[in-house]
């Protein structure tokens, strides 16, 4: 059976809107617009043990309103969710002893607090035995390097310790499925690759069921064999990132070094579509199929060809057009 | 350790992390209560009579002194900060995690018992400035009535701030809510003069209320102006009132959590 399962799943928030001005407020005490927006519509995937799913969409897809239903935080209007077994929103202790949620923007540690306080506060919450907790903390201060600020109240740590420390909280209890809704915001690129490092490796070897949201190409790319696109509340696409990449970007580039200037653009748009024009190397997006042969007739064709790479788009690239086309 | 424990240790730590804040509010109470008393002082020597509606000045003295000793001691401001964790959404990192929300605030108010040493601190304090005219009462199955007491309304009026707090499930705007209860509460309790100065009606209304169980009474059962009997039913009335609040609580909680939005994460 899967971990996560998810059917037709829909949320709908109720609010206001006020019209401007001193008229607009009272004209919304007497009579509020109520309106309904429908963040998620309808989403089903399930994910087995061991995933790591990463799960992307623009601003406002629903990814956030998604994980709320999943850890229990809000009921789904409609539709079913089911986590190991369990049904998030009637809260179960034993679903919470299960799993765990980080969000990269919320700090949930007590912020007076020094963060192995909270630590031990969540080994009692969580009713940890001596043991596990020791060797689980041990091995998490390690790992993450967090052993120095540990005395240190959470609020006077920078963001990037915070998360390691947030993490390390979160993991205290071994959960089975850990929910990360971006955890790398934020964070400068070394603290990014950390981070990111640290959850795949945690992933590998706990065979923990994850899953991530990023508006950060790199940790998709690094960490997430499956995806999942959202856009308007709505799946768009479920699958491997290498498919996606073949699905959306039917072409592929071909960057030509030249070893004398001057070749140029008129000559160049007889292969392909030109994407870039340098003195020295130009790029020119091909049909995949046609990517060989294309390549081959640049060589054949008497040019002063030093070097020629064929790759597949850059998938920040490709995921800024399916956002835009979707949009 | 039991997770309930460690609450209160955690928050008992956190709570002696704000001394200076804690310093900061007995500084207002004390110049508060020492005002009432020189305020109640002139009011007896310029009617001329030694006994207001059955006070004496030194019982008035110690009516407010034992009264507001007994408040400190069991009042909550647990509102304000439940109010906050709703809005900014910070109440999710509760949800998700196998705890109570209401046990984890209620470990917190009892842990904020811990700043008690500077009440009592304070309390000694202006006691040495009184301590000619105050009455003393050492009569055990009194004191112990008046211990019972305090803690039905400890858990009372944590329970009415609680209450109060999860207002803000519905709106954003507490604070005024917030802040009329709070008047009324000190009226009812009898913090600004004793509810027996107000007519009989209202009297007798406020003994079914749950707030003059925060200092009218017993500041009343200490200077003996009540007797045991009353002592015992008023605890009855306590007990009524903390399974109604609890079965409100129940149900606005469970009513309010399915307005919860999370917002903010
Ligand atoms: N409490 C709320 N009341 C009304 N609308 C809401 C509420 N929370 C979210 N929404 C709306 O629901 C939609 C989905 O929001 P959600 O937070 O799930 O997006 P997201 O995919 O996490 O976006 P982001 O990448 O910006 O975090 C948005 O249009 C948002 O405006
Ligand atoms: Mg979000």
């Amino acid at each position: 059976m899967s971990i996560i399962e998810v059917h037709n799943l829909s949320r709908t928030y109720k609010f206001y809107r006020k019209e401007p001005g001193f008229v607009g407020s009272m004209k919304s005490f007497f009579a509020r617009n109520i309106e309904h927006a429908r963040a998620v519509d309808g989403i089903s995937f399930s994910m087995e043990e061991g995933e790591l799913v990463g799960f992307l969409g623009p601003n406002g897809a629903g990814k956030t309103t998604t994980l709320k239903m999943l850890t229990g935080l809000i009921e789904p209007t409609s539709g079913t969710a089911s986590v190991l077994g369990h049904i998030p929103h009637r809260r179960e202790k034993q679903y919470q002893k299960q799993f765990s949620l980080v969000m990269g923007q919320k700090n949930q540690l007590w912020e007076d607090l020094p963060a192995y306080d909270a630590f031990l506060l969540n080994k009692a919450i969580y009713e940890l035995p001596d043991k596990e907790f020791k060797d689980q903390f041990e091995e998490l201060v390690e790992v993450l390097d967090v052993g120095k600020i540990l005395n240190v109240q959470t609020r006077k740590l920078s963001l990037g310790q915070r998360l390691k420390c947030e993490l390390i909280a979160a993991l205290l209890h071994n959960p089975k499925v850990l929910f990360l809704d971006e955890p790398t915001i934020g964070l400068d690129v070394v603290a990014q690759k950390n981070i990111r490092e640290f959850i795949k490796k945690y992933n590998r070897e706990r065979n923990t069921t994850v899953l991530l949201t990023s508006h950060y190409m790199e940790d998709i790319k690094e960490l997430c064999e499956r995806i999942i696109i959202i856009n308007k509340g709505k799946i768009i696409y479920d699958g491997s990132l290498d498919k996606l990449v073949k699905k959306y970007a039917p072409h592929k580039r071909l960057t030509v070094t030249f070893n004398k200037e001057g070749v140029g653009r008129e000559i160049l748009s007889r292969f392909g579509k030109l994407k870039y024009l340098g003195p020295h190397r130009s790029i020119i997006s091909v049909l995949r199929k046609d990517a060989p042969s294309v390549a081959a007739s640049l060589l054949s064709a008497g040019l002063p060809v030093d070097d020629i790479l064929i790759d597949e788009p850059d998938v920040n690239e490709v995921i800024r057009h399916i956002f835009e086309k979707a949009s | 350790m039991h997770k309930y424990l460690a609450l209160i240790r955690a928050n008992w730590q956190r709570a002696l992390t704000y001394r200076s804040t804690i310093l900061g509010y007995r500084v207002g109470e004390i110049a508060e209560m020492l005002f009432i008393l020189v305020l109640w002082t002139s009011v007896y020597s310029a009617s001329g009579e030694n006994v207001l509606r059955g006070f004496t000045l030194r019982e008035m003295i110690t009516y407010f002194l034992i009264g507001n000793l007994f408040n400190m001691v069991v009042r909550s401001f647990a509102s304000e900060r439940i109010a906050n964790d709703i809005k900014h959404g910070r109440l999710s990192t509760y949800l998700v995690r196998p705890i109570s929300y209401l046990a984890a605030n209620f470990m917190r108010q009892f842990a904020s018992l811990a700043t008690l040493i500077s009440v009592i601190t304070q309390l000694i304090l202006i006691t040495l400035f009184f301590l000619p005219v105050i009455i003393f009462n050492t009569d055990a199955l009194y004191l112990g009535i008046i211990a019972l007491m305090a803690i039905f309304a400890f858990v009372i009026e944590f329970m009415i701030s609680y209450l109060v707090g999860l207002i803000a499930f519905w709106t954003d705007e507490t604070d005024g809510i917030s802040s009329s209860i709070d008047r009324i509460k000190r009226i009812f309790s009898g913090g600004l003069f004793p509810i027996s100065f107000l007519p009989e009606v209202f009297a007798q209304i406020s003994f079914l209320l749950p707030f003059g169980y925060s200092l009218f009474v017993p500041a009343q059962l200490y200077l003996k102006k009540m007797d045991i009997s009353t002592g015992l039913y008023g605890i009855f009335v306590q007990a009524v009132w903390i399974v109604i609040l609890y079965g409100i609580i129940a149900f606005v909680w469970k009513r309010g959590l399915k307005r919860y939005e999370s917002v903010g994460i």
